[in-house]
């Protein structure tokens, strides 16, 4: 069965958009990610203007995350004090990385910039989170993990506006989670992904949080975050098809249900480890992607 | 006296006939396109399309299926030192969004080259007549890159022997054509042209509008995605998290009994 996409202009089969939805929601469930980073480039393979897909992959991150939030909410995954904050750093973050592309777009490099942006940022979460999953999964289950407090770590101790956040069971100041999530908000934004990829590692390393609570918490502040991406999507270029969104997350929805459930019966190292390797998969694509001379010296710019 | 009258009458009989040939010359072709509007509803995929009519005895016959032609922007690709990035804008213009070209034999042998290209009814000829707006110097690859784009899509497309003809009668030469209005075809207004060739030339042709319209919820969704943007943007949120709890909840009570029933 085709169906067609009334922003996209284009008819595509049906059963592909509910899959393709359903693997990006598994994935989203089990590790808090919106999945943008893979699903935008899945949905231009198969035909779908960047634009479209990009805007349109905004509006069912939402459907993902606000089911996915939920389902964490239930499991007490979800710290909402912290998940404002974060949430606060990273729209202040968004609203300086999309000045930044300005910018570069007004200097003619910006496309260079954000490529190579997404190969060295993904290239280098992937392999940390990789190597250090991979140790700790060696030393095995029954060893304890030593928290030793690293000089960073002392130093942000003695930051000012220290808050308890009990959910998360880490104390920091209010700037910290800000700021990093500020730093994440700009990488985002030039890189036009929810950065959940980027947020989950930050959380868990910097912050301390256990992985369960960063996934749950990450996709609380997604959901307010592409909810307004969305929105200025609709106003600005035009380019958000409902149909290819809602087609999307009803297969994401049912996918993140999964995914958070399948996420419970996996260790934090192993759900790290996995997350690594799919990151690391999508950049060793993109960079081959870069160096591989194109079929074609052109590419559709936008839908009608 | 007799002789004269007949004389004037053979005259007139013969001067008339003449007169009866080149107005069946001039006739146009019949074409009946069926159906002859494309409506793109939830569910299109690709339309059945059915083009027949009459044309003169010993004639070979092209139709030719034309979208509209509007500008149509691209990212351009080129190399900043090793790797390969978006480095420009081009626009593409005076080229058909869709061209389906049908002939009843080799498109060769229905028209000469001049004919050919005075109806852009090949790749070259297309290429020759589109505007390429960019600042790279060379504007050929990147016409030969549009066209491979539009062929790989599948809204460029020439086939022989697909044009069948029936046997001649007293009206003409019946002749008929199935085909598939690609999925990927936009609304706007098409044209449906058959082309009567003789002698490797165009001798008649006919022109049919075709209209590609949107209908149902295709049509509303495109229609507010472009006029009333803002509220377009809240019931497109709105929609994706009630989607999204919903399913939760539904998933939250299938998972309860499921645990339960262990």
């Amino acid at each position: 069965m085709w169906i067609l996409l009334p922003v996209a202009g284009m008819s595509i089969p049906l059963p592909i958009l509910v899959g393709v939805g359903a693997l990006v929601g598994f994935l989203s469930g089990m590790f808090g990610v919106s999945g943008g980073f893979l699903l935008t480039p899945i949905l231009m393979m198969i035909g779908i203007p960047p634009t479209v897909a990009a805007a349109s992959d905004s509006c069912q991150i939402v459907a993902g995350s606000s089911s996915g939030a939920a389902a964490h909410f239930r499991l007490g995954n979800v710290d909402v004090k912290l998940g404002f904050v974060l949430l606060l750093g990273g729209l202040a973050g968004a609203a300086v990385g999309v000045r930044i592309i300005k910018i570069l777009r007004a200097l003619g490099s910006a496309d260079f910039v954000i490529t190579v942006t997404y190969v060295v940022v993904l290239g280098a979460i992937g392999g940390y989170m990789f190597f250090e999953s991979l140790q700790n999964l060696r030393r095995g289950a029954l060893v304890p993990k030593s928290h030793r407090a690293s000089t960073e770590q002392g130093l942000l101790s003695r930051l000012p506006f220290q808050i308890d956040f009990p959910r998360s069971q880490v104390r920091h100041s209010v700037f910290v989670p800000f700021v990093l999530c500020g730093i994440v908000g700009i990488l985002a934004a030039i890189m036009g992904v929810g950065g959940g990829f980027i947020m989950v590692p930050m959380m868990v390393y910097l912050l301390r949080m256990p992985m369960h609570k960063a996934v749950g918490t990450d996709l609380f502040q997604i959901l307010f975050t592409s909810a307004g991406v969305t929105f200025l999507q609709a106003t600005t270029n035009h380019t958000v098809d409902l149909m290819l969104a809602l087609l999307l997350a009803a297969g994401s929805t049912i996918g993140a249900q999964i995914g958070t459930r399948v996420g419970r019966l996996l260790r934090g190292d192993q759900l790290k480890i996995l997350l690594a390797s799919i990151v690391l998969v999508v950049m060793i694509k993109m960079a081959v992607g870069l160096l591989m001379t194109p079929s074609l010296l052109i590419t559709p710019a936008k839908g009608h | 006296m007799r002789h004269r009258n007949l004389l004037v009458l053979i005259l007139q009989f013969l001067v008339l006939s003449l007169f009866a040939q080149g107005a069946a010359a001039l006739e146009p072709v019949k074409v009946k396109v069926t159906p002859p509007t494309v409506e793109l509803g939830t569910f299109y995929g690709g339309a059945k399309m059915h083009v027949a009519g009459m044309t003169g005895a010993g004639s070979k016959i092209v139709v030719v299926v034309r979208g509209p032609s509007a500008a149509e922007v691209f990212n351009k690709v080129g190399r900043v030192g090793p790797i390969w990035v978006n480095t420009g804008k081009v626009t593409i213009s005076a080229a058909p969004s869709l061209l389906l070209i049908f002939s009843s034999e080799p498109l060769s042998t229905c028209l000469n080259p001049a004919a050919i290209d005075q109806y852009q009814l090949d790749l070259g000829s297309l290429k020759k007549h589109m505007q390429v707006e960019t600042k790279a110097p060379d504007r050929d690859p990147i016409a030969d890159d549009f066209l491979d784009y539009k062929v790989h899509q599948g809204n460029y497309r020439i086939t022989s022997h697909s044009v069948h003809l029936g046997a001649p009668d007293q009206g003409g030469l019946p002749y008929s054509l199935d085909f598939e209005m690609p999925k990927t075809a936009s609304p706007g207004k098409y044209q449906v042209s058959v082309l009567e060739c003789r002698n490797g030339a165009v001798a008649n042709k006919s022109d049919v509008d075709l209209g590609v319209v949107e209908v149902g919820f295709p049509a509303l969704v495109a229609r507010l995605a472009r006029e009333r943007a803002s509220l377009y943007g809240i019931i497109s949120v709105v929609i994706a998290m009630v989607a999204g709890f919903g399913i939760d909840f539904i998933a939250s009570r299938i998972f309860k009994r499921r645990v339960a029933a262990h």
